[in-house]
């Protein structure tokens, strides 16, 4: 990640790390104390971030990006675990527990 | 050549260690798996382990076979069948079904979770027509057992509609054949001869809030109609007496009580502790504070870290040990259900340790006008005007749709652990569990962050003590009795 000085505090992010989705879902949570938006570069995502309020900052939104970029991995590698487990609660609880 | 490539993968294979999860507590390791079988170890064995030469030959090698460790020695009947006991509510819908019979009260406690008004505010009572709708609602779950908890507000300042649903889920039950548990939780302000009468004829158990000493209970708990403090333990003494002294045609349940730590419970575990023993109360239930609803506008008065709970609950659990020695009965309530999981593999009906938790799937709230929540925490929330964890209404909305309602589906997924990045690798996943409620209020997202979670910090600090004291002999046999059945 690379500060770059401007007054919209803009953020480089390297593109091969975070996925666009991550970036877009971290930007979702702090809907409510920051305007952040994102531009896609070659190989890189820009971050900016307008009216943040106060006590927010950059590190914040930086932290959540990579857990939300590690929940997104793991969802790749374990989806079939947690769909199986997921399905079956939800099947229960309606009351369809018949093997279909 | 082919058969010799075949024969090296296959080698291969059985030389790397099964999935485990592990934590590095002091010099030792303990190590978990998803079957729910722990076991410490010395780093020498735990290096031995991860690089397979725990072989026939060594002195830990039949223990930790048997409990799933060792990769080429799994007995796959064995362990599916207790993964499948220890997770056996994935089978059965909501047991849990609380029913917020108005949203008055006449407390006015410092860190109320139930954002209750006051005793005369208007229409938040539950009618008893909707009263009767909700228990019609509850029976219609898929889970056979089914227990119907009367809450508020102060559940006394609306009798009707308590009087209502209890006469017709014991009609149901009768005509229907379930498994039903009544249960009250009150403040017992109101409470009168006749109240206590028609409870124990109709078989409805009684809990209350006991946080201390009269001086903190009576701080955390305000109450302006006399003493808090004394009114509880008038009641707690009445149902305990009638509870030995068990009358003939029905049973009279031991009255219980719940504990809610605030920052002035702190520096008083043995005061609190001592308090429960003389009340006569076996269990004591400690319970951290949540900031959600009300408490987290006062937070910054009331509220704690996650380190300072962890503190107050190892030092609760070492002096109710040392009380337990002197032959004192008392045990920890929130112990005892993971001790549950931990040592006998069953589940205890902890809904907010589950993967995924209860929300919805295993519990419903109900809103006095009959609005449906994925659990009281999320009731809280859209009584803070954000209705995410809405699930629909008695009135409108049919059973099976509630099941499949947008926030359930949101509920369960975000709490599975399995997709949770730190919880997957994390040592104590076998026995924890998420609550989106507290990420969505606390850090924005239902998903939440663990690795900043106070709730995540909080659950570590209880697994972590739990451990250490199964580590000692003296203790496990002490802590095995709590959940002998």
């Amino acid at each position: 990640m690379n500060n770059k000085a401007g007054k919209d505090a803009g953020l480089r992010l390297d593109a091969e790390i975070y996925s666009g989705e991550a970036l877009e879902l971290a930007a979702f949570v702090f809907s409510d104390r920051a305007a952040i938006t994102l531009k896609r570069g070659k190989g890189v995502f820009e971050v900016f971030v307008k009216d943040a309020a106060a006590g927010f900052t950059p590190g914040d939104y930086l932290n959540e990006a990579l857990n939300q970029q590690c929940r997104l991995d793991l969802a790749g590698k374990n989806s079939k675990a947690a769909g199986m487990i997921a399905t079956r609660a939800l099947l229960s609880a309606a009351g369809d527990t018949k093997k279909k | 050549m082919a058969q010799k490539k075949a024969a090296r993968k296959t080698n291969a294979a059985a030389a790397v260690p099964p999935q485990l999860l592990w934590r590095k507590e002091g010099a030792d390791f303990l190590v978990t798996n998803d079957f729910g079988h722990y076991s410490w170890l010395k780093k020498k064995d735990f290096d031995a382990l991860l690089a397979c030469k725990v072989g026939e030959g060594h002195p830990l090698f039949a223990g930790l076979a048997a409990k799933g460790f060792v990769r080429d020695r799994l007995d796959f009947d064995s362990l599916t069948a207790k993964w499948r006991k220890k997770n056996s509510y994935l089978n059965s819908g909501p047991g849990l079904h609380i029913l917020v019979l108005t949203l008055k009260c006449n407390h006015k406690c410092l860190y109320c979770q139930a954002a209750a008004g006051g005793s005369q505010a208007r229409d938040t009572d539950m009618t008893p027509a909707t009263a009767r709708a909700c228990v019609d609602f509850a029976f219609k779950s898929s889970n056979p057992g089914i227990t119907i908890e009367f809450q508020g507000g102060e559940p006394l300042l609306n009798w009707s509609a308590l009087a209502a649903a209890v006469k017709h889920a014991r009609s149901r039950a009768e005509t229907g054949g379930r498994d039903l548990k009544l249960a009250l939780v009150s403040n017992f302000s109101l409470m009168t001869e006749e109240k206590a009468r028609f409870l124990m004829e109709h078989e409805v158990s009684i809990c209350t809030s006991l946080d201390g000493p009269a001086d903190l209970h009576n701080k955390n708990r305000c109450f302006s109609g006399g003493n808090s403090h004394a009114v509880t333990l008038k009641w707690l003494k009445y149902f305990q007496k009638k509870s030995a002294n068990q009358p003939a045609g029905y049973r009279v349940f031991k009255p219980s009580a719940l504990l809610t730590v605030s920052r002035y419970s702190l520096s008083r575990h043995k005061e609190i502790i001592d308090e429960y023993v003389r009340a006569g109360l076996e269990d004591i239930f400690i319970r951290p504070l949540a900031p959600i609803g009300y408490a987290s506008s006062h937070w910054d008065k009331i509220g704690y870290e996650a380190g300072d709970f962890a503190a107050f609950y190892l030092k609760s659990l070492a002096y109710i040990l040392k009380l337990n020695r002197s032959g004192v009965v008392v045990k920890e309530k929130m112990a005892s259900m993971m001790l549950d999981k931990i040592i006998n593999s069953r589940d205890p009906g902890y809904l907010d340790a589950r993967c995924p938790c209860g929300a919805d799937f295993g519990q419903i709230a109900y809103n006095y006008n009959g609005d449906l929540y994925t659990c009281d925490e999320g009731r809280m929330v859209g009584r803070d005007g954000d209705e995410v964890f809405k699930v629909g209404n008695v009135f409108k909305d049919p059973y099976r749709k509630v099941m499949a309602s947008d926030a359930a589906r949101a509920c369960v997924m975000s709490s599975n652990l399995e997709a949770q990045p730190d919880c997957v690798r994390c040592v104590y996943k076998p026995y924890c569990g998420v609550c989106p409620v507290y990420n969505y209020e606390v850090q924005g997202s239902l998903w939440g962050d663990m690795a900043s979670n106070d709730r995540c910090g909080l659950f570590k600090g209880i697994f972590g003590a739990l451990f250490a004291m199964l580590k000692k002999p003296g203790n496990e046999a002490l802590l095995r009795k709590w959940v002998e059945k």
